[in-house]
């Protein structure tokens, strides 16, 4: 567990300070038949046991966040009952907030579209960034080089910033804090990939191709993309966790969805005012934004080791 | 190797193989298992193994027989992390290995044992003075450059202060005898360590190996895929199979009447100067798919056994004596019908004879290259910027159907010229004519990385077929190429992580034949794998070309195995070629001194091959003149000279207009030796 947890910390939080130009995960990584000794560590009955719990609670997490309107108790955005209620009152679990609402139900309503939406940053960040990467990484000289530069551009800027700049511009709301993450978030993966298509197309197996005579469509096709995909999706999983934050920072500052709606960043800055007199209102927000973050990076471990102790 | 003996010790060295009562090492139905993935598979089974005082034993196997484990239990470095469980005697020098403390055993290592690698780029610390590597074993910086001094490294100062990769591979590995050798250790295992050295330099390090053992009486434990390495050197033998000994005896005994079927097969696809080229090599035949590790309890060599009776597949033999002519030395053989397989010794039935060539009479050739100049912008070993002549004017052709040896050591350029005939390597002046395209194939040394690893292998030869081709008609013509190479067809839905390194190298070929090109270029495709399984993929590769018609230029280091495939050989030497002619003349009357070198260097049983003194010179730095003449033994001063060009010109002055009958030497002394 230990160094499940040392992982995790490994990259620096984005939400806390943005990723410098240049932080790199892990080494990426690669598509093995044979288990390999060290960095992944051990397999052995536990660590299976606890990485596939771990996969299987994101899972089960998802599909929460998917039927959270019908789970929750009350109506999330109407005042059901005396206000600032401790957690594990009478009908409310989590208490109520600073005018009676249901803390419980806008916890899980805001979890969902916590979730959710760091999910479709995620998958749209690496969708732009594997194309970006996948073209500049095949068709490499000048092609490269420009995709390269701009995206280094992109990756110089600090990314928590840009994406303030642009989801102020844009003003708020849930579909232009998606659209604000989603700009600053491919450069990452485009980098990733890129390199990437490239190791694998400096490797034996595509000259030997070449010299069967693959076309270049299906050479990087069939003989170079299927060795990318795992790097792409444990990278992507490993990040997710610092969308949530990005997101929920964002929220924070006022970004994310309007007042009434329930967002865990909203939640904990509109109750911070009340953290000495009700500490609950702002706090457990707050943590289920952290158990959420926490979760999915050690999720994405998980998913790291499967892949690298398959077979 | 004046100062191999510290004063301190008064006793002479032990010369010679002396065996005593008195063990080094002790290994007794020792059994090991390891740990992967939480399986745990035995891999010594019941191995019994006596090392003694000042002798040479060789430990013969293929990959998977478990010579590197035993080596390392032998040294008490099984990985912790695969949980060794080791049952049985194991004592060396003097203590139990399965019971010493951490403490003891460092204490051990450090003054008893000494250990040689096989890479030893990778075995010495990078960022560390080989010097101070040395003397960290040795005590003294003092001690340290005596001794290598005394491996034979020249200016042994000087090396004191140089990093690993600042040397070339043959000082690096006597780099590592001499930290083997520090504090005269009673027993230097060497796992593997001339397998990565060119062939000459080769030669030296054995050659020093004995030497030392008979300067400083350390016993030596000799791990090797190669039986001719062992047999140059070795005291006895002791060949494995499977984790288990199936034959020991003096090299003698072994050598020449091996009572274990398979080493009768060892011996048999080892190649020499004198194996028939008209036949097919004779080969063990390959292992059936799947029975890795399924050593259900017979005999683990049935199933490629030709000797195999019923008992074999019931009980497993034990290693017993046999009646073996010399009865001082035991000879012993774990096979229940091994009077039968020392009746049979080496009066083999003969294979059918090979085809004959198809006659493609002399047109033009098929590849055409002249005045090829290949060089690189690289980085030195202290990273100035450098060119690197791989090739420096090379004019060769090839005909059709013919088949043409390239041999040479690393850095001789002669993979770089197989590349710029395969039109993969464009960096090039001169000039190249030849078909393109899929007109022409490549064979890779590294089977497993010249397939795409989540590929199957029925995916990899239907993308070979043409476009439109019916999917039934693909599905049968893969299935008929299989067949052809030797695999069955459960073989099309694996992927290439699933199959052994021979089965690759035979997909690789059916994947290059499946549509017959007119070129196959193969770049030591038998390099990598074992000998039985090398002899069968050579074999193949002599059987196609003749059936198909196919010209062949392959590539290799080795010139008994230049001499099975190719009918001429070209000897390459820093990006020349040196000489060039069919294969029985370049063998039987090889007219360049580097050649004769070679010729001289594949290795014989029982005898030690004068080693050619020094290694080859940096490609970054060519000497001038003819290349060779510094390590020349009949070099004159016009040698070194930059003005004399050093031409091929044909042997004698017999000009022929006939390219695959031509003879031609590069030397300036031809004729004259």
């Amino acid at each position: 567990m230990a160094d499940v947890l040392t992982r995790a910390d490994d990259r620096p939080s984005a939400g806390a300070a943005p990723r410098p130009p240049g932080a790199v995960p892990d080494p990426p990584p690669r598509w093995r038949l044979t288990a390999r000794r060290g960095r992944s560590g051990t397999n052995t009955l536990a660590r299976r046991v606890l990485d596939w719990t771990l996969i299987g609670l994101i899972v089960a997490l998802t599909v929460l966040a998917l039927v959270a309107p019908l789970l929750a108790p009350h109506d999330p955005v109407q005042p059901v009952g005396p206000p600032k209620l401790p957690p594990f009152s009478d009908g409310f679990l989590l208490g109520t907030d600073q005018i009676g609402r249901d803390t419980f139900s806008r916890v899980l309503v805001g979890l969902r579209t916590s979730w959710l939406l760091s999910i479709a940053v995620t998958a749209v960040g690496l969708v732009m960034g594997s194309l970006v990467g996948v073209v500049a990484g095949v068709a490499g000289g000048w092609v490269d080089s420009v995709l390269m530069r701009t995206t280094e551009v992109f990756l110089a800027l600090p990314s928590m910033l840009v994406a303030v700049a642009v989801a102020a511009a844009l003003g708020p709301g849930l579909f232009n804090t998606f659209l604000a993450v989603s700009i600053v978030w491919w450069p990452y993966y485009a980098r990733i990939v890129r390199g990437e298509v490239r190791a694998i197309m400096a490797r034996p197996h595509v000259e030997a191709a070449r010299m069967a005579g693959v076309g270049r469509a299906r050479l990087v096709r069939r003989h170079v993309l299927p060795g990318v995909v795992p790097t792409a999706i444990v990278t992507a999983s490993l990040d997710i966790g610092n969308v949530v934050m990005v997101l929920a920072s964002l929220s924070f500052l006022g970004l994310g969805q309007p007042a009434p709606a329930p967002e865990l960043g909203a939640d904990t800055s509109r109750a911070l005012v009340e953290i000495l007199d009700a500490w609950w209102i702002p706090l457990v927000p707050g943590v289920a934004v952290m158990l959420l973050s926490l979760l999915s990076n050690l999720a994405g471990d998980a998913l790291r080791h499967r892949i690298a102790h398959r077979r | 190797m004046d100062v191999a003996v510290p004063p301190s010790t008064k006793t002479p060295p032990d010369p010679g193989p002396v065996r005593t009562a008195d063990p080094v090492a002790r290994l007794q139905g020792l059994d090991v298992s390891l740990e992967r993935n939480g399986v745990r598979s035995p891999i010594l089974h019941g191995v019994d193994l006596e090392v003694g005082r000042g002798e040479i034993v060789g430990v013969v196997g293929e990959s998977g027989s478990g010579k590197s484990v035993m080596s390392m239990a032998m040294l008490g470095l099984l990985p912790e992390s695969s949980r060794p469980r080791i049952d049985g005697t194991l004592e060396v020098a003097g203590m139990d290995l399965r019971t010493a403390p951490p403490a003891r055993l460092r204490e051990a290592r450090r003054s008893r044992l000494g250990v040689v690698f096989q890479d030893p780029m990778t075995s010495l610390n990078p960022t560390m003075l080989v010097g101070r590597q040395v003397a960290e074993k040795a005590g003294s910086p003092q001690e340290a450059v005596r001794l290598m001094r005394a491996v034979g490294i020249p200016q042994p100062e000087r090396r004191y202060r140089s990093y690993p990769h600042e040397l070339s591979g043959g000082l690096r590995q006597r780099v590592m005898i001499a930290m083997a050798l520090a504090g005269r250790p009673e027993l230097v295992v060497a796992d593997e360590p001339t397998t990565a050295l060119d062939v000459t330099v080769q030669a030296q390090i054995l050659r020093l190996l004995a030497d030392m053992r008979d300067e400083i009486g350390c016993s030596v434990v000799m791990i090797t895929h190669d039986l001719g390495v062992a047999a140059q050197v070795a005291d006895r033998i002791a060949v494995m199979y499977r984790g288990r000994i199936v034959e020991t005896g003096t090299t003698r005994q072994v050598l020449e009447h091996p009572q274990h079927p398979y080493t009768l097969g060892l011996l048999g696809s080892r190649l020499s100067l004198d194996s028939d080229r008209s036949r097919p090599l004779w080969s063990l035949p390959a292992e059936a798919a799947g029975t890795a590790g399924a050593a259900s309890g017979g005999c683990a060599f049935a199933s490629r056994c030709r000797f195999a009776v019923e008992a074999c597949a019931e009980g497993v033999p034990t290693l017993d004596e046999v009646a073996a002519g010399d009865g001082h030395a035991e000879h012993r053989a774990a096979c229940f019908e091994s009077g039968r397989v020392g009746d049979r010794g080496v009066s083999r039935t003969l294979l059918d004879p090979l085809p004959p060539l198809p006659d493609h009479g002399r047109g033009a050739p098929l590849i055409q290259a002249a005045e090829l100049e290949c060089t690189f912008q690289v980085r030195d070993e202290h990273g100035r910027r450098a060119r690197l002549g791989a090739l420096r004017g090379v004019t060769f052709d090839l005909q059709p159907g013919e088949s043409v040896a390239v041999v040479g050591e690393s850095g001789s350029g002669k993979s770089t010229l197989l590349r710029v005939a395969g039109h993969l390597e464009k960096r090039f002046t001169g000039s190249v004519r030849g078909p393109r395209g899929t007109d022409i194939q490549m064979v890779f040394q590294d089977a497993g990385s010249s397939l795409t690893p989540w590929m199957t292998v029925r995916e990899v030869l239907h993308e070979r077929l043409p476009r439109g081709t019916d999917r039934a008609e693909k599905e049968s013509r893969a299935r008929a190429i299989l067949d052809r190479v030797g695999l069955p067809p459960a073989v099309l839905d694996a992927i290439p992580g699933e199959l052994s390194g021979g089965q690759r190298q035979r997909v690789v070929l059916a994947r290059a034949t499946i549509v017959p090109p007119r070129v196959l270029l193969c770049d030591e495709p038998t390099s990598a794998l074992d000998v039985s399984v090398a002899a069968n993929v050579l074999n193949l590769i002599n059987e196609m070309r003749r059936e198909l018609g196919i010209a062949v230029m392959f590539v290799t280091h080795d010139l008994a195995v230049a001499r099975i495939v190719g009918d001429r050989i070209a000897v390459m030497y820093l990006g020349r070629i040196v000489e060039v002619g069919r294969a029985e003349d370049v063998i039987a009357r090889p007219q360049h001194p580097y050649t004769r070198n070679l010729v001289a260097a594949v290795p014989r049983p029982g005898t030690i091959v004068e080693p050619l003194p020094g290694e080859p010179a940096s490609a970054l730095d060519p000497p001038t003149g003819c290349a060779f003449h510094p390590r020349c033994p009949v070099a004159v001063p016009e040698c070194s000279s930059t003005v004399v060009g050093i031409q091929l010109t044909a042997v004698d002055g017999r000009s022929t207009a006939d390219v695959a009958r031509r003879h031609e030497v590069a030397c300036l002394r031809r004729g004259e030796i």
